[in-house]
This record gives structure tokens, C-alpha cells and sequence, in this order.
């Protein structure tokens, strides 16, 4: 600032040569100070009037002051700061609250020492009651401040970008929601055509809407759509979360002081949310909720009473009896958590804390479940998190792109939401010398200067997903999918695919032998195996599934059962495809098969057909011991002579390397 | 410059200098007859004189006259090399050998003669033997320990350095290259009082100066490798190993701004030093100026397309440039070239399946 301005009052001293312009000018600020006097102040409201009056006369300091503040109450924060330090210049005595003003302008700015610096300056107003709560408050900000330096110096490596314009409108876009592998978002939009086309009466904009967009080519989402009735209603309608597999909906109604609503998706239809329940739901406000992988527990969010402070994060089975559990102090803070997310690793949490270290507001935190707790939480950094609130974060099961909204100066009005993408740790660059090193030779030696070895950053889950179809009709389907773990013999999850679609989508963390069955009445269940050992990275396994009605001839390959090496000796985790064999049998009994061996082309044809007879003859006692009639069974060993994939490739060989039926009666 | 210990009456030739002292036969007490003699010291001077067409005539008249005169091969071997007629200058070594089997000399000429004919395993033999005939001299052990150090056999190649030193402690190379083994060896003191030895006796061998830097920079005394170039520079302004070198060091130090100064300093000296573009790109990823990271580091893998470091650099580059396909392209590229951890950094980046 070069030239300090004067203090100038709206007064016909001042302006007596443009009484019209003042006339409109106080009419603006009266109109204004109608919204900012109310209790609560409806900031975003005067704003526009101030800054009408403000284009007359832009050197008063009391208005300066009231753009300021109320500018800290809206969306644009950070623009406050300019207002409240003309407004200190034109009247250092303009507002008792000042230099906690210019400390919040400044922190939102994240001028992290300069704010602290009003932070220590700031008093509490004349009157003020509780001087404790105030000094507590402002020793959180200077934490948060001191918080932010330290995070802000440090940058985590992300690309966030706007998400573009199927997705963002001018209004409020916000709380995105995501399937596993991205390709479809949910999200809240106040757009206009929102359903019933009203406005809240409190804010002005227009009531909240559930929307939808897919992903469609690379990095582009299609032009969102209303999601319609009967999930939109004329009130608001929020997205809270989502399942992996995109076919549960959480939304958030403004019933019963705030409570958390689940939608199903029955092919193209989304059902009518239905209440969560008492377990759930309380008269406190229930803002936020995430699905485990297996889809039978919530993570949710509620202020009720008996928490650690503010909102806490509970866990519940959804169809159980037991009540939510606290998630306690290494996560819930004195202050609010908000906004919960489980990865489809169904360990890592990602939720937001005005706790922890953040650096204002809510910031989003990260923590992974281990050895029965949770790690300390780990604030996402800059500049992904922000002086102000920072809520309602998910990300893809790839680990790669994180989704949430967010006040930006690129956005296309209001709340936008933007994508974050993850780049994981510095990726250091390599440089290259060489040195002469032998007196009497020319040759050079080069040498390469090393850097440390990188962290992989690889989520630890692996997403299954593909299309079922009727194998005759070539239609899609509505199957069960049921994901097994093998070595406990345990149905962990169970999952519809999409009636009209057939698509399905399951998310397998790493660290289990899987089975995956898919089954529908009147047809022959279809086995995958998936063995994943702990700490297997991320990848995404495109498997479309065929169901074969049951008719004589057809075959179907018994992935989940398992032999020791090189013997015929079954092993345990085959216990569920034998039980699901035997079941099959007990259920169909006309039913006859036979079971067969096969092998890859290593080793001597021989040996091979021998190894694969015996293996399922095993199969064949082990059902025969179970009670089923000796005389519905054959077995045969075809070593490598029956071959269903090249044996070129290792992929090939396993996939020859197998157990099999086929039907030879019913 | 290397002085070479001389066999007498003999040529003796190095890699560096040819000095070339000669026992002339005296002419007072030769025979009248003694025609082969006559014309070995006329060939003898004919050599000193550099005449070397004439001199090989000499000596093959004088071989002619007398068939078992070992000097005359010997020396008409060193004319040959000399020549750069280095097969036959092992036939007539050989021939020497064979008439006089206990002079070191020719051991030694012979396997001068091999090593320029990239026959690295015969010439370690007979330096060898050499060092065998006569262990006082030292070329021999040195030039065995620099054949054992070229093979990447450092524990017996400063063995060779060792007794190089011994029998002639003032043997600048060999402090040298000892100092050099040490440093592939991982004893950097021991490296760093090598090369300062070096320099104390050849002040103006100006090598010593960046291997010294180079380990110091290992060592981690940055300061002192920096102190080792800017003496280096000093001296010597056209050297685009010696500013990369510099470069990188300051790279080390978090001096970027220095580092690109000393990188484009190599360059303009020698723009097809691939190094130096590579370096230059990987500073500017440091000062996130990506688009001449990427510039530089298309420079570097043009002129070298085996470049595994530019290909990985110019993915992280393009990473930051939003062409992922491209980033992951490169740094598969780079993982095909032999730097595994361009894979970890492709999967890290969602590469996808290749």
C-alpha cells in the first residue's frame, strides 16, 4: 500500500453532489444489515447488498468490515482477508473483534505466522462471558495455524482437478459418491431443475437433489441426471454414500433431526430410501455413513449424546442386534468428525476431524485398521486439506483418484467437485557421472547416483467385476454372488448383479484364499477362485460369467478345489466346493456326473493322466463318503488331452490345470 | 611424465613416451667382420632419429647377416610397434624370447604389443612374467594392476598398485590408480590420501583433482568434492565431464540454480554429452520447471537410445506435464533398459496392465 486511504462516511458531506447514489447506496447496506443482524446472521445474503454499496464508497470502514466478516461466513473465505485489513487501515478502532478477524482472513490464507501474530492480539469482546472459551478457542487456532505451516511445507503430491462440466453446474455440486472402479458418481446438486423446483427459504438456493453422471470416456463424465423420484423429493435429498458395486445408495433426509436413508437399485430403478433404524438413526443428526466391503456394517456419523465431543464415527451390523459402537479416542476427537469413508480394502478409513492436527476446520484424515485398532490418524496434507473445512472425501479402490467439493477460484460457481489424483511419494529423478579413472587409459566410468528406493503405494485390494449372463439366451442376469473365504469355509459377503445390466462388482482386500460362486435357481453354480495373498497390490479383474442350465453334456470347472503338490490329496479349503458338489447332488436327485482331472502339457503324459485320474476319484469318494450313490458317479483322468487354454503361457497352464463335472444324466 | 626404466641396449617403448636409450655396440672393439653388428647400431640410430622405415631395414639385414642376434629382434619389435605393426612385433618378441628367454624386456614390449592388439588376458601374462624377471620395475606391476582393474578384479589389482609404489614410490600413475581401486574397493579415506598423494608429487595432474572430488562427493563431504572442482575448473575451463561432475554435486547440495549453470556449461562445451542433459533435466524436475526437463531429457535419449536414467526422468517430466500415457511409456522403457524401478513407479502411477 502506497497511499494510506481516509476513513469516508456515507454522509451527504461527503457525497452532496450524488444524493441519488447515497440514497441507493444506504438503502443496499440497510437491506444488507437486515440479513447480518439476524440471529444467526444470514451472511451470504448481505453480501450482495454490501457489495453494492461497497462499488459507491469503498474506503468505510465499518462496511469493509462487514464484507469481511461476512465473507468468512461464506463459501469464498479467503477473500475476507482484503476487506478487513482495509478496513483495520481506514479505523484501527473499527471492531473490537478485529485483530481476531484479521486472524481468521489471514489463516484462511494460509499466512500461517502473520496469523498467529492477530491471534495473540485479539481480545475478547467487551461483555464477552466466557473469557476461558475464548482464549481456549483462539490457543486451537494458533495450534492450527502452527498445524498448517508444518503441512503446508510439505505438499503432498496431487493434481486436483475440476471435475468438469457433466458434472459441475453454477450452483452448489457437492458429497460425490463412487463405485469401486469409478465409473459411475453420485452426488448433491441445488441445481435449478431440482425436484419441485423450490428454494429453501433459509439459504435461497435451490433444495437439494441427488444426481448421477458415468464415466465415459477418459477422464470425462457424462451430463449428470436428476436421479428422479422416488429418491429425489421435494425437500432435500443428499448423497451420503455409496457400495462399492453401486447398487446401495445412502442418502441423508432431513427427517427426525437428520437421519441416514438407504436406496436399492433394482435394474434401472433406484427403490424408495427406507429408513435405517433405530440402531442407526437417533433424533441427533446422522450426517455421514460408509458401507464395509461385504456390505453388512455402516460407519456413520452422529452428534448424539455419549460421544467423545462434537460428532463422533460409530460402527454398526446393519442387520444385527448389537448397538453402534463409538469408535473411540484414537480416531473421535472433543471436536467433530464428519464425512466417513471406508476403502473397498475395507481397513483404511478416510474421514475428517476439526481435531488431530488439522490446520482449520475440518481436514481429512486417513487411518488404517491393524492388529484389532486403528493407526493414528494422518492428516491428507496440503493442498488437498485447507484452513477451512475440508469434509466428505471418497476414494477409488485403485487408491489413485480421491473425489470431494470444494470452494476454488477455477471452479464454475459455488461449490464445485473436484478430483484429486494421487502421485504418490517423489518420484527421485537419477542422474549420471562418469569418472577417468585409471591415469593411463581415456575410457571414462560411468556411474549411475543412486536414490533410495521408493514406497509402494499400491492399495491392497483387487476389484472383480464383469457382466452375468444366461449362456443360452446371452441376456444378462440377475445371479448371487457369494464371496467365500476359503480357509474358514465362510460366506464373507454376498452380492445381487444388476437385473437389467448383469453387472456386478465385488471388492476382494488381499490376505484371503476367495471363492467367488455365482448361483441362480435352475442353473449350475459357476466357481472362480482368487487367492490373494496379504499385501498383493491393487488390480481390477474383468471376469464376465456365463450361467449353464443344467443339461446333459455340459461342464462346468470346480475352481475352488484345491490338492496338495504333485498328489492326490484334497485339501482343506476345498471343503465349501465339495459341500456346494454334494448339495447339488442331494438337491437334483437324478443328477449324474462325471468328475474329471486334468493337467497343463509339463511333465510326461503318463504320470499326467495318472495324477489327474486319481485326484478325481478323490473328488468322487469324498462325495460317495458323503452318502451320495456310488452309481451317479464316474471319474476319468484326460491328463492334458482335453486342454482349455494354450499351454504357451503360465496363465494358460493354470487354467488347464483343473477339477471339472459334467453332466452325464438328470 | 612416466619415466620408464630401460633395458640396456634396448628400445623401450610405453604407452606415453618413447625413450629410447641406446647401447650402441662400440664400434673400437668390434671385428672387422661384424657386419650384422653394424647394421644394428645404424638401426639403432636410424630409431632415435624416428626414421623407422629405415631403421626396420637395418634391422632386417642385420637379422639376415645373423639369425640368432635376440637385441636385433627385440628391437626390430619395438620399431614395429612403433610402426603400429603390432603382430609382427610379437612374432619377432617372440623370436627374442625364444633365443633369450630371461630378459624381462621383452615380456614386457610383448605385452605392450597385445594390449594394443585387445588381447588384455596374454599381455596380464606377460606382465607377469615380467614382474617375475625383475620385480624392481614397476611399469610392469602397474600395468598388470590397471589390466586387473579394467577386468573389475580390484582386491589383486591393488596388490599389482602396491608393489608398483614399492619399487618406485614416486610413481605418480600408481598412487593414482590405486587411489581409484580403493574407491571401487569402498575404502574412501584410503582413496582420498591416494589421489592426494598423486597430487603432492604431480601437482598439475589434474585427473586426481575430480577423482578425488568424486569420492569425497561418495564420502559425503560435499563441500571438499565441490573444493576439488572449482580447483579443477580453475585450471582447466573445457572440460564438460568436469562441470557435470560439478553439476551434480551441486544438484546433491540443493543447488539447483548452480547445477543447471554447470550442466549448460557442459553442453555448450560438448553437445552431444548425453550426461549432461540428463543431469540438467533431472534438476529441472527439482525446480518443477518440467517442460525443459522434459526438453533436455528428449535431448539425452536422442542422443543415446539406451539411456535407461533420461527415459525414467523424462516419465517423471511427463507425469507432471498430465501425459501419463507418455510418463508410463518412458518409465516401462526404462525398466526394459535395466531400471526395475521404473516399474515400481509405473504401478505406483496406475499404469494399468502393459
Amino acid at each position: 500500500m502506497t497511499v494510506l486511504a481516509q476513513n469516508v462516511e456515507f454522509s451527504k458531506d461527503q457525497f452532496g453532489n450524488d444524493k441519488e447514489g447515497l440514497k441507493t447506496a444506504l438503502k443496499e447496506i440497510k437491506a444488507g444489515d437486515e440479513f447480518y443482524d439476524l440471529d444467526p446472521p444470514r451472511y451470504e445474503q448481505a453480501l450482495p447488498h454490501y457489495l453494492t454499496a461497497q462499488k459507491f464508497n469503498p474506503n468505510n470502514a465499518q462496511l469493509n468490515l462487514k464484507i469481511g466478516d461476512s465473507y468468512l461466513h461464506s463459501g469464498f473465505k479467503p477473500r475476507a482477508l482484503a476487506y478487513l485489513q482495509k478496513a483495520y487501515q481506514l479505523n484501527p478502532d473499527v471492531d473490537p473483534r478485529i485483530h481476531y478477524l484479521l486472524g481468521r482472513g489471514l489463516h484462511l490464507n494460509a499466512k500461517w505466522d502473520e496469523a498467529i501474530a492477530e491471534y495473540k492480539r485479539a481480545t475478547p469482546a467487551a461483555g464477552t462471558k466466557n473469557t476461558a472459551a475464548f482464549t481456549q478457542n483462539i490457543q486451537k487456532k494458533i495450534r492450527e495455524c502452527e498445524n498448517g505451516r508444518k503441512l503446508a511445507a510439505k505438499p503432498s503430491r496431487v493434481f486436483i482437478d475440476n471435475a468438469g462440466p457433466g458434472v459441475n453446474s453454477p450452483y452448489a455440486d457437492y458429497g460425490p459418491v463412487i463405485t469401486a472402479d469409478e465409473s459411475v458418481i453420485l452426488f448433491t446438486s441445488r441445481r435449478d431443475n431440482s425436484t419441485g423446483g423450490q428454494k429453501d427459504p433459509e439459504t435461497g438456493g435451490f433444495f437439494e437433489d441427488v444426481y448421477q453422471s458415468t464415466r465415459t470416456g477418459k477422464g470425462e463424465w457424462s451430463p449428470a441426471r436428476n436421479l428422479g423420484e422416488p429418491v429425489n423429493t421435494e425437500g432435500h435429498d443428499a448423497t451420503v454414500g455409496l457400495s462399492p458395486d453401486g447398487q446401495r445408495l445412502l442418502v441423508y433426509l432431513e427427517e427426525n433431526g437428520g437421519d441416514l436413508n438407504e436406496a436399492n437399485l433394482r435394474g434401472a430403478e433406484w427403490r424408495k430410501p427406507r429408513q435405517l433404524g433405530s440402531r442407526i438413526n437417533s433424533r441427533a443428526h446422522e450426517s455421514s455413513a460408509a458401507y464395509t466391503p461385504d456390505g453388512r456394517s455402516l460407519y456413520f456419523v452422529t452428534d448424539k449424546e455419549g460421544g467423545l465431543g462434537g460428532r463422533d464415527i460409530y460402527k454398526v451390523e446393519i442387520e444385527g442386534r448389537g448397538p453402534a459402537v463409538n469408535l473411540g479416542s484414537v480416531i473421535n476427537t472433543q471436536y467433530g468428525e464428519e464425512g466417513v469413508f471406508l476403502h473397498p480394502d475395507g481397513k483404511t478409513m478416510y474421514f475428517s476431524s476439526e481435531g488431530h492436527n488439522s490446520m482449520g476446520g475440518y481436514d481429512i484424515f486417513k487411518s488404517v485398521y491393524q492388529n484389532g485398532k486403528w493407526s493414528p490418524p494422518e492428516n491428507l496434507g496440503w493442498p488437498i486439506n485447507t484452513p477451512d473445512d475440508d469434509v466428505f472425501f471418497v476414494i477409488s479402490a485403485s487408491g489413485r483418484h480421491g473425489y470431494y467439493s470444494s470452494f476454488r477460484d477455477d471452479g464454475l460457481g459455488s461449490k464445485d467437485i473436484y478430483q484429486i489424483t494421487f502421485l504418490g511419494p517423489e518420484k527421485p529423478p537419477l542422474l549420471s557421472q562418469e569418472d577417468q579413472l585409471l591415469a593411463s587409459r581415456v575410457q571414462p566410468v560411468k556411474e549411475t547416483l543412486l536414490a533410495p528406493p521408493v514406497a509402494i503405494a499400491s492399495a491392497q485390494v483387487t476389484i472383480l467385476k464383469g457382466v452375468v449372463t444366461d449362456e443360452a439366451s446371452k441376456q444378462p442376469t440377475e445371479a448371487t454372488i457369494d464371496v467365500i473365504d476359503n480357509s474358514l469355509n465362510q460366506i464373507i459377503a454376498s452380492f445381487q448383479s444388476n437385473a437389467q445390466s448383469g453387472r456386478y462388482l465385488v471388492s476382494l482386500p488381499s490376505g484371503v484364499n476367495y471363492g467367488i460362486v455365482v448361483r441362480k435357481d435352475g442353473y449350475l453354480f459357476h466357481s472362480e477362485n482368487f487367492d490373494l495373498p496379504a499385501g498383493a497390490a491393487y488390480s481390477e479383474v474383468v471376469k464376465d460369467i456365463a450361467l449353464k442350465k443344467l443339461d446333459v453334456g455340459v461342464k462346468v470347472v470346480l475352481n475352488n478345489i484345491f490338492f496338495d503338490f504333485d498328489k492326490a490329496t484334497l485339501r482343506k479349503e476345498s471343503t465349501g466346493e465339495l459341500e456346494r458338489l454334494q448339495k447339488l447332488l442331494t438337491e437334483t436327485p437324478a443328477l449324474r456326473l462325471e468328475i474329471s482331472g486334468h493337467t497343463d502339457n509339463v511333465g510326461k503324459a503318463e504320470y499326467n493322466k495318472d495324477l489327474s485320474q486319481r485326484r478325481a476319484k478323490a473328488v468322487v469318494d469324498y462325495l460317495v463318503g458323503k452318502g451320495i450313490d456310488k452309481g451317479r458317479l464316474t471319474f476319468a483322468g484326460y491328463g492334458d488331452a482335453q486342454p482349455v487354454a494354450p499351454n504357451t503361457t503360465k496363465a494358460g497352464r493354470q487354467l488347464n490345470r483343473r477339477t471339472e463335472f459334467k453332466v452325464t444324466g438328470k | 611424465m612416466l619415466k620408464t626404466p630401460l633395458f640396456s641396449a634396448a628400445l623401450l617403448l610405453t604407452a606415453f613416451t618413447v625413450q629410447a636409450q641406446v647401447d650402441t655396440v662400440r664400434a673400437t672393439t668390434l671385428p672387422p667382420a661384424q657386419l650384422a653388428e653394424k647394421l644394428y647400431n645404424s638401426g639403432v640410430a636410424k630409431f632415435n632419429q624416428k626414421s623407422y622405415r629405415a631403421a626396420l631395414q637395418d634391422f632386417d639385414r642385420a637379422l639376415a647377416a645373423k639369425p640368432d642376434f635376440a637385441k636385433a629382434y627385440y628391437n626390430r619389435a619395438a620399431v614395429r610397434y612403433e610402426l603400429q605393426e603390432y603382430q609382427p612385433a610379437i612374432q619377432d618378441y617372440d623370436q627374442a624370447i625364444k633365443l633369450d628367454p630371461n630378459t624381462f624386456g621383452s615380456y614386457f614390449g610383448r605385452a605392450q604389443a597385445r594390449e594394443a592388439l585387445q588381447q588384455p588376458a596374454e599381455a596380464e601374462q606377460d606382465y607377469g612374467r615380467a614382474t617375475e624377471l625383475k620385480a624392481d620395475y614397476a611399469p610392469a606391476w602397474y600395468y598388470r594392476g590397471a589390466l586387473r582393474f579394467e577386468k573389475a578384479d580390484y582386491q589383486v589389482a591393488k596388490a599389482d598398485f602396491d608393489a608398483a609404489i614399492k619399487a618406485d614410490p614416486t610413481y605418480t600413475y600408481a598412487w593414482h590408480d590405486r587411489g581409484s581401486t580403493q574407491r571401487q574397493l569402498g575404502n574412501l579415506p584410503a582413496a582420498i590420501q591416494d589421489y592426494t598423494q598423486a597430487l603432492k608429487l604431480q601437482p598439475d595432474l589434474l585427473p586426481a583433482l575430480l577423482n578425488r572430488a568424486a569420492t569425497r562427493r561418495r564420502a559425503g563431504d560435499l563441500k571438499g568434492a565441490l573444493q576439488d572442482y572449482n580447483d579443477y575448473l580453475a585450471k582447466k575451463h573445457d572440460n564438460a565431464l568436469a562441470y557435470t561432475n560439478r553439476g551434480s554435486t551441486r544438484y546433491e547440495q540443493g543447488d539447483y540454480k548452480g547445477a543447471v549453470e554447470d550442466f549448460t556449461r557442459a553442453v555448450e562445451l560438448d553437445a552431444r554429452y548425453a550426461f549432461a542433459w540428463n543431469n540438467r533435466a533431472a534438476t529441472y524436475l527439482k525446480l518443477e520447471d518440467y517442460q525443459r526437463a522434459e526438453a533436455d531429457a528428449t535431448k539425452a535419449i536422442g542422443l543415446n537410445g539406451q539411456y535407461a536414467e533420461a527415459y525414467l526422468n523424462r516419465g517423471h517430466a511427463r507425469e507432471m506435464l498430465r501425459q501419463p500415457d507418455a510418463a508410463c511409456q518412458d518409465w516401462r522403457k526404462a525398466a526394459e533398459l535395466g531400471l526395475e524401478i521404473g516399474n515400481t513407479h509405473a504401478a505406483n502411477s496406475g499404469c494399468g496392465a502393459e
